[in-house]
């Protein structure tokens, strides 16, 4: 019953000027006298637009359920007749048919919600043939029931506009389809009879047609809605909520908007004026969306670009800047994936290996006593916002305190020119801004890399890359620790997740293969 | 706007909970603070940050690595009898009453005068121990149906805590949810003698450091106040943390002048700063609609003055939005 209520309500909207001059009929079945010349007029008028939904039908009913683009516009100039005063022959021809026929159609619509051309005999047939494709779908009282839906693909119940977006199953949907399919709606319905699930529908479609975060699309959808009706008139439709449905169904486009983060334009601002008035909960929304989104905008300071590189290695790059704060550190490229076929899979064999290192880093890995290993621990995840790379990290642990070496101060020799100067500078008690507590102290990180695969045979790939610019790395055993990735640092004690031959196994292979190296190169 | 939520069903009061706690004294204080109450579904609630609701008892911290334990059954048998954990629980409620009124004379909180008045920074939770992960509740999206798991244990060596899990924004089939996938990690409210709430004092403060190590996913930050007044029980001032993710130690540095206010899960139009001097608990909440697992380790929460920082509130009214607070 709401679909009729909804349909009355804009039928009555769109017959507006009609239902006035007719004297709003409270009897249905009453026929006006078409004596006088204003009901003439406005019966005409009345009629024009039934004339122009019967053409509609019968060529909806011609084309079959969507029609093709071609034959729409051409109904498009003719179901111009709403707003055009001239009107061509053909339509002068089904007018003078119509008039002598609508009348009581046209008293019955007005009140009752129905849909003008019920009178006319082939009517009901075309009323119901488009029915099915495009908007009433329950039943009018006077009416037959309307023939079964054709259930084309799924056995499940279809939403009532869901064939629209049905139209290209084959190869992937895109933006041009959902615009396709939404420009039908209108085209098909001039009424914009269900409108609101139509909208809700597109809504949920959007994801689908990947078209979910194209602000024009919002535009389009929001351009379904007809202007100017639900626009509050007095203080007392603006105290109430004018149309709450509708207004829900507005705050529900700009929720998802919202949600994925599409900030409106000057455009969406003008919709909204049209659609709903400025003092509407969806114009509210807008306004809250404008304020916040601005204020937010710029407060990551880890800004992520929206659209992430789709190369593996460049994004690898990427996501090792992003985690470096250093901004020294030098990116190497030790493996290019080695297949180039169109899909970009990388080879399993081979797969791309990009890591980071700091000067610091090299200086400190120079310095590191080769008497104790380093481990190359991972994969430990990173989230570059949709998207979660994993990265192996080479580094030592803590030095215990007795080994840690002590700087030496030099004696100073000469005390009016001092070599170290330690002014306290604290006033007193207040001035101390550090905090009470044993920060987490850990060994340090010596190299971070990103790699297509997780086994040993890649990070042992990488090891000896790095090996080249730290020839130190050549002497010091190293030992892996590759876990799954429960997310943290694994605790040296605990830390061995490989049973126990591997490592040393690893140790021993990487002992093996420097020593060979250092044959090798020496 | 960025947590829109819907409409929060006060009909569940959270005090429910402490009740239980007063009936069952035999998991008194020395067996951690739990709620014997599982895990429930409240009220048409659904929602991100609703979850900072502290209502839940349904503690997901565990003790044990990925077993789910029921509370009542720890390490050992709660073989004390009834009176006697009635007994001990008396003598504790007691003895910080005694401890309360003794560091009154001495000075707030027990500390000196002086030493509170010149504190510049102050750790406010920090974790070297299973004891301090009790001070803290762990909830998801599981309460209304939903499929994220989140855990949280003590990190490597003792020396931080780790929230992990996955999560999932399954949408649950209940017919009112519309949204769905949010893990939160809420503090308790410290609690005095006879289970009287306390409420945390910061104005000397205007700071809130974090050090943390994530995973590049952006959190955020829940305070809450004192939320006895049933208006103010869906309250809470947040703000975004963004974490970098690496094998570094991230510093995040929030001043208090940027919380936003939020009722219900929704910014109002109506901001107002945040007030330091009635604080009860602090959350974390991720919620960013990305299905997966994530972690974040934490090493200690600070407070502390920041001689730079002078704002006082970071966002003004709007006279659109807001009409009545200009006339």
């Amino acid at each position: 019953m709401r679909q009729l209520k909804l349909r009355g309500v804009k039928a009555l909207s769109r017959s507006h000027t009609a239902s006035w001059e007719l004297g709003r009929n409270s009897n249905p079945r009453q026929s006006v006298s078409p004596k006088e010349p204003r009901i003439l007029t406005a019966s005409l008028r009345a009629a024009a637009l039934s004339s122009c939904w019967k053409h509609n039908n019968e060529e909806d009913k011609v084309s079959g359920r969507l029609g093709e683009p071609d034959l729409k516009s051409e109904i498009k100039g003719t179901g111009g007749c709403l707003t055009s005063s001239s009107m061509s022959w053909a339509q002068a021809l089904l007018l003078a048919r119509g008039i002598s026929r609508g009348w009581r159609g046209i008293c019955g619509a007005t009140v009752m919600g129905a849909p003008f051309p019920q009178v006319p005999l082939q009517a009901p047939r075309g009323l119901h043939c488009s029915a099915a494709a495009t908007a009433a779908g329950s039943s009018d009282s006077w009416l037959a029931p309307p023939p079964p839906e054709p259930q084309k693909g799924p056995t499940k119940a279809l939403a009532f506009h869901e064939e629209l977006f049905q139209r290209a199953p084959e190869g992937t949907r895109d933006k041009a389809d959902f615009v396709r399919a939404v420009q039908n709606f209108g085209q098909h319905n001039v009424h914009k009879r269900g409108h609101v699930d139509f909208i809700y529908l597109a809504l949920r479609k959007m994801r689908e047609f990947g078209v979910e975060r194209d602000l024009a699309v919002y535009n389009l959808l929001l351009d379904v809605f007809p202007k100017e009706v639900f626009r509050p008139r007095s203080i007392f439709q603006r105290m109430f909520i004018h149309y709450p449905r509708q207004q829900e169904c507005g705050v529900a486009v700009l929720e998802q908007m919202e949600n994925h983060g599409v900030m409106p334009n000057k455009e969406t601002e003008f919709l909204l004026l049209q659609i709903f008035g400025r003092k509407s909960y969806p114009m509210l929304k807008f306004v809250r969306m404008k304020l916040w989104f601005s204020r937010f905008k710029n407060i990551n300071p880890f800004p992520v670009p929206r659209d992430l590189p789709r190369d593996p290695v460049d994004l690898a790059k990427l996501g090792l800047r992003h985690m470096e704060p250093n901004l020294n550190a030098t990116v190497t490229i030790y493996q290019m994936p080695s297949s180039t076929d169109s899909t970009g899979a990388a080879d399993p064999a081979e797969p791309h290996i990009v890591g980071i290192q700091t000067p610091d880093q090299q200086a400190a890995l120079a310095h590191h006593n080769p008497a104790r290993p380093v481990f190359v621990e991972g994969p430990f995840s990173l989230w570059l916002r949709n998207k979660c790379v994993y990265y192996h990290i080479l580094r030592a642990d803590l030095l215990p305190p007795e080994e840690r070496e002590v700087e030496e101060i030099p004696e100073e020799w000469n005390l009016y020119y001092p070599m170290q100067l330690h002014l306290d500078y604290g006033r007193s008690g207040w001035d101390d801004y550090e905090f009470d507590v044993h920060k987490v102290e850990e060994g340090p990180v010596f190299a971070i890399c990103m790699a297509g695969a997780h086994d040993q045979a890649t990070l042992a790939k990488w090891i000896q890359g790095l090996q080249e610019t730290n020839p130190a790395l050549a002497q010091i055993p190293v030992v892996f620790r590759l876990a799954g990735s429960t997310g943290e640092l694994l605790a040296p004690s605990s830390g061995l997740e490989e049973p126990s031959p591997p490592p040393p196994e690893g140790q021993e292979e990487e002992e093996d293969d420097q020593q060979r190296q250092h044959q090798g190169q020496s | 706007m960025a947590l829109v939520l819907r409409f929060l069903n006060g009909a569940y009061i959270f005090r429910h909970c402490p009740k239980p706690y007063a009936s069952c004294p035999y998991l008194g204080t020395r067996f951690a603070d739990y709620c014997s109450s599982s895990l429930q579904k409240p009220v048409a609630a659904s929602g991100r940050t609703s979850s900072q609701r502290k209502s839940e008892g349904d503690l997901q911290g565990h003790h044990q690595r990925e077993v789910a334990l029921d509370i009542a059954s720890p390490e050992e048998k709660p073989e004390v009898s009834f009176d006697k954990a009635i007994k001990d629980e008396i003598k504790d409620h007691f003895r910080r009453l005694k401890d309360d009124i003794v560091n009154h004379w001495i000075g707030p909180e027990g500390r000196p005068l002086h030493e509170v008045l010149m504190e510049q920074a102050k750790v406010v939770w920090q974790f070297r121990g299973k004891e301090d992960l009790d001070k803290w509740v762990v909830t998801s999206d599981k309460s209304i149906g939903g499929r994220s798991e989140v855990f949280l244990k003590m990190g490597k060596n003792n020396q931080s805590a780790l929230l992990y899990g996955t999560l999932s924004s399954e949408v649950p089939k209940d017919g009112e949810s519309g949204r769905s996938g949010y893990c939160a990690m809420i503090s308790r409210i410290p609690r005095g003698p006879f289970e009287k709430k306390r409420a945390y004092d910061w104005s000397q403060f205007n700071t809130l450091y974090l050090r943390v190590r994530g995973d590049g996913r952006p959190w955020m930050v829940n305070i809450r106040e004192d939320t006895d007044i049933i208006q103010r029980k869906n309250q809470m001032y947040s703000y975004f943390m963004f974490t970098r993710g690496g094998p570094y130690w991230q510093e995040v540095k929030i001043p208090f002048s940027k919380f936003f206010f939020s009722n219900q899960g929704r910014i109002r139009d109506a901001q107002y700063q945040l007030l330091l001097d009635k604080i009860s608990s602090i959350g974390f909440t991720l919620a960013d609609k990305v299905d997966g697992p994530f972690f974040l380790e934490i090493d200690f929460i600070g407070v502390f003055t920041d001689p730079a920082h002078t704002e006082e509130f970071a966002y003004e009214n709007s006279p659109e939005l807001n009409p009545r607070l200009f006339k």
